[in-house]
Formats: structure tokens, sequence, C-alpha cells
């Protein structure tokens, strides 16, 4: 509807807005942390690139509800002005991680949208695959170090 | 300008019922500082003036007692015959003194802000009601929504009862936002609470009307729902917090009214500085990339300057057979190095097999040498 350009959309929203997660002394090193979780936001990452709001096409890849995977995709012409319809979503169906990244690539930088979001999209489609086999018990969890002082 | 796009209008049952243009005022620049700033000040406007009871800490008689007495030059409560006698008084660092800087009713409380200034924070945080992301990145729940800025037919303004506000709502997908506020609602945090704001919650829609035929009471007891009127639109409204991007509800009415209140004939409506501020198209238009200098090459990076007295590597650059000489007389010292227990084991072996042989051959001679009777035991040795 009114058209705002990315840059301006991000340069508005990177400061201030309800999906930041900001927590002081809480890394290793007590140093910030700066998370952003709106949808679409690939790596969770207040950042330009990863941006769900701010960007007019963006992607991401999650897990749903009984252990499946889906492939959600801003539609640019939606976006604008119908929330209802701003996202394509489209499920992976296969078990195989190959097909699902065949879907991925397909649906994505095959099609020209977003390529520089590729890696990190297989990326996170590993992750949900292995998070996804871990909760069907098909793979065992990750070991957690017990730390010191524990039996 | 240009033509403006058309804005869907929705029937009271979710249905799309028609189709009317986007005011001018909703392309408005954005201007996040110029709201904030307006926000602060005007939010300044509704305050209570406060203050300390104005004699307080100063109703004691007393004097300072000067130098001399070796105790601090602070006034000093007068007479005697009690403990307050001869304490400090009036000082901010004195026990029953008056504070620091008193708090006086006379404080400037409210703010003047420009009308202009005004007027713009309003139109800018109504541009921003009309775009989804800034919505959402506002706190707002409208996934569910058809369409922003979302319109309902003029017929809402004639809703009477809540029961019917709300299936309006659920039908256009706004009741998400309403619940949101109804589950934010907790008890404040600190002395507020005593003090008639007991609860905090968010804020949810803004319903937008041109008369109120009813809708007001209609809809004012849903959590977080506040109205308004469109001649009264009201920055606190419009960009709580002075985050703008509220999520409104149009009645068509309202909506077509911002028109007449903004534009030639009514409020000037603010113009952008940039026509395009796409940065990215910017950068990437032909007209910059044309005139723009290419890429200079990056400075040519060296590797670090290496010392031939104490690189081999570097030193094979320079003189191969040098550093091959250097390589061999490593390695020779370090197969010495390697094999010196080795070595050091064989010596000493050999020197005491040489001890012992040279012992033999000093005993012999010590027996084989015996003056007297050599014989007498026969002639073996022993």
């Amino acid at each position: 509807m009114v058209s705002c350009p990315d840059a301006l959309m991000w340069e508005i929203t990177k400061g201030s807005n309800s999906f930041l997660m900001k927590r002081n002394g809480n890394t290793k090193r007590s140093g910030a942390i700066e998370f952003s979780t709106e949808k679409g936001n690939i790596k969770s990452l207040n950042q330009f690139k990863f941006s769900g709001i701010a960007n007019s096409k963006v992607y991401d890849v999650v897990c749903t509800a009984e252990n499946k995977a889906e492939l959600i995709k801003k539609s640019a012409s939606k976006a604008g002005s119908k929330p209802s319809q701003a996202q394509a979503i489209i499920p992976i169906k296969r078990s195989d991680f190959r097909r699902g990244e065949k879907t991925i690539k397909k649906n994505t930088s095959d099609v020209y949208y977003r390529r520089d979001l590729e890696s990190a999209a297989l990326a996170k489609w590993t992750k949900v695959y292995n998070a996804n086999k871990r909760a069907k018990g098909v793979k065992k969890g990750v070991a957690v170090k017990k730390g010191r002082g524990k039996l | 300008m240009a033509a403006r796009p058309l804005v869907s209008v929705f029937s009271l049952s979710g249905d799309k019922a028609g189709e009317t243009t986007l005011p001018a005022v909703m392309t408005a620049p954005l201007r996040p500082d110029v709201v904030q700033f307006v926000h602060t000040n005007m939010n300044k406007n509704k305050r209570q003036a406060y203050a300390v009871a104005i004699r307080a800490g100063k109703q004691v008689s007393a004097s300072s007692w000067g130098t001399g007495r070796a105790v601090a030059r602070i006034p000093r409560v007068g007479g005697g015959g009690t403990s307050r006698s001869g304490q400090g008084a009036f000082g901010n660092m004195c026990r029953g003194g008056r504070m620091f800087a008193p708090t006086k009713t006379w404080r400037k409380w409210h703010k003047k802000i420009n009308i202009n200034q005004k007027r713009y924070a309003v139109a800018s945080a109504l541009a921003a009601s009309a775009i989804p992301a800034l919505v959402m990145a506002r706190g707002h729940k409208i996934d569910e929504v058809p369409e922003v800025p979302l319109v309902l037919d003029t017929g809402v303004e004639s809703t009477k009862k809540t029961s019917v506000a709300k299936d309006i709502l659920n039908a256009i997908g706004a009741m998400d936002d309403v619940e949101k506020a109804g589950d934010s609602k907790k008890i404040r945090a600190g002395k507020g609470k005593m003090r008639n704001r007991r609860y905090t919650m968010r804020r949810g829609p803004l319903v937008i009307y041109a008369a109120n035929d009813g809708i007001e009471q209609a809809f004012r007891n849903l959590p977080g729902v506040e109205l308004c009127c469109v001649d009264r639109l009201n920055l606190l409204q419009l960009a709580p917090g002075g985050h703008m991007g509220r999520f409104c509800v149009w009645s068509q009415a309202a909506l077509d009214k911002l028109d007449t209140i903004y534009g030639e004939d009514g409020k000037r409506i603010p113009t952008a500085a940039m026509t395009n501020a796409d940065l990215a198209r910017l950068i990437n238009s032909d007209e910059i990339q044309s005139v723009i200098n290419p890429a200079k090459p990056a400075p040519k990076t060296y590797p670090a300057k290496a010392n031939p007295l104490r690189s081999i590597v570097a030193l094979e650059k320079l003189d191969a057979h040098a550093a091959n000489k250097r390589r061999m007389a490593q390695k020779a010292q370090q197969d010495r190095e390697a094999n010196k227990a080795q070595l050091l084991a064989k010596k000493r072996a050999d020197r005491t097999a040489k001890k012992a042989f040279k012992a033999q051959g000093k005993a012999f001679m010590a027996i084989a040498s015996k003056q007297g009777d050599v014989c007498a035991n026969g002639f073996t040795i022993e």
C-alpha cells in the first residue's frame, strides 16, 4: 500500500522494536547479547540482512508441530498491505535431507529470491532436520557436559 | 502527486465490501525523531504539581557557631535543655534539615509544542499506522488482519452492543490484538498501585470514527481498545510511548474525512526531504553508478618480512646452499642429541671394561712378583 523502502524501514526499526531481545551480561564474558524474534529472521539476529521486518523479501526454515519443517517466505507484493497474506508457507514434506534441501533451493535461490541467504538457510535446515530427528527419537540427543563437581 | 492507491473497505462480517482511496496524509514522511520529541513533550502536559512543604527543615532557629569551637560551621540549633540543641540544622546533609534544592510547585510542568511540529508528528504517526511492518514492530498482533489500513463500513459507527463489537473484531482478525492486551494485564510494580494506577496493560487497537452513534460505548470496555473521533486525533494515542505504528481500525467515514482535515483545504501535509528514500535503489541507480569513480584496487598487502638469519625459509630464497648447510648442521645437532644417551652408555661401559682389565693385570702382577717361597703351595696361582 504505502510503500516504505527497506533501508528506511531498517533505520526506523533497528534501534527499538517489539521483537528485539537485548540482555546485559548474559554471555560468557558478560557482554550484552542481542537477538530478534520476528518471523522470517533466519538467524534471529538484529541485522538488516536478516531482518524480517525491514526486508520486503525474506525467508526462513522453521520447525512446525508434529516435528515437521516448512519454508516460510515473505511475499513482497502482499506484505506491504495485507498482513494475513504476507507469508507463503511451503511445507518441506520429504524426510530425506537432500530432498528437503532441494525444496528450499527450488523456491528461493533458483528463482533468484534472496540468494544471499542460501548458506544461512541450508545451515538452518540442517539444524531443523536434526532437531526433528531427535524429537522423533530417531537420533540421540546431543551429549551435555555435566560440568565439574557434579555426579 | 501520483495516483493514490485504493484501500479495501470491509463489511462488518469481514467480507470486502468496497474500496476507497488512501488519504493523502498517509503518504506523509515517517519521522520517528519528530514523533518521539513531540510525544515526550506532550506527555508532560497532564502532570500535577508536587513539592515538599515549603517550610520543611527551616522551622528551627539556628545559627553557626563560627570558628574556634572545633565543630563544623553548619548552623546549629540554639538553646539548651533538649537533645536537639547544638545539633546541625538547615543543611541538606543534616538530620532534620531541608532537602537540597527543595521542589517547588511552580516548576515548569507543561511544555509548549510548536503547532506545526505537533501536526507533523500526527501526520507521521498516521502514515506509520498504514504500514504493516511498523504496526507489527510496535507489537500489535495483526497476522490475521486482511489489510492495513483496516477500514470498516461506516455502519460500524452505529454498533450498540459490546458483543457485536467483539464479533466485528473477530471477523476482521483484530481480536488477536485485543486478547494480547487483555492477557497482558498485570499489577503495576511499585507505589503506583496504591495511587489509582493499579494495573498495567498493553495497548490494543485504536478505533477511529467520524460520528459516535454508539460505537464508543460498544467498544470501550474491550481490553486495550481505545476510541477516537477523527477530528480529535491525538499523538498520545497514535504513537503510544513515542513509537509510531498504532494499529488503527477506521470507519470509512472517518478515513474519508482525513482528506478534508488534511490537504489543500485543511492542515498542511508535510513533504519528505527526499523524494526517494530507498538507499539501495539510489546507490544502484544508473545515474549514480555512471558518475562515480570505479572501485579503487585495494592496497597491496605484503607478507611480513622474515629475517634470513633466523628463518631458513627466508635464507633459502637468498642462498640455497647456505640454507642446506644450516639444515644439515641442525640435523647433525639433533642426531647428536638423540644419540647422546646411547653414546654415553657405550663410553661408560668401555671405560669400566678397561678398568676391570687393568685391575686384573695388576692383580696378576702382584701375585706373580711376590717375594719368598713362591712354590710353597704348588705352582698354581690363586
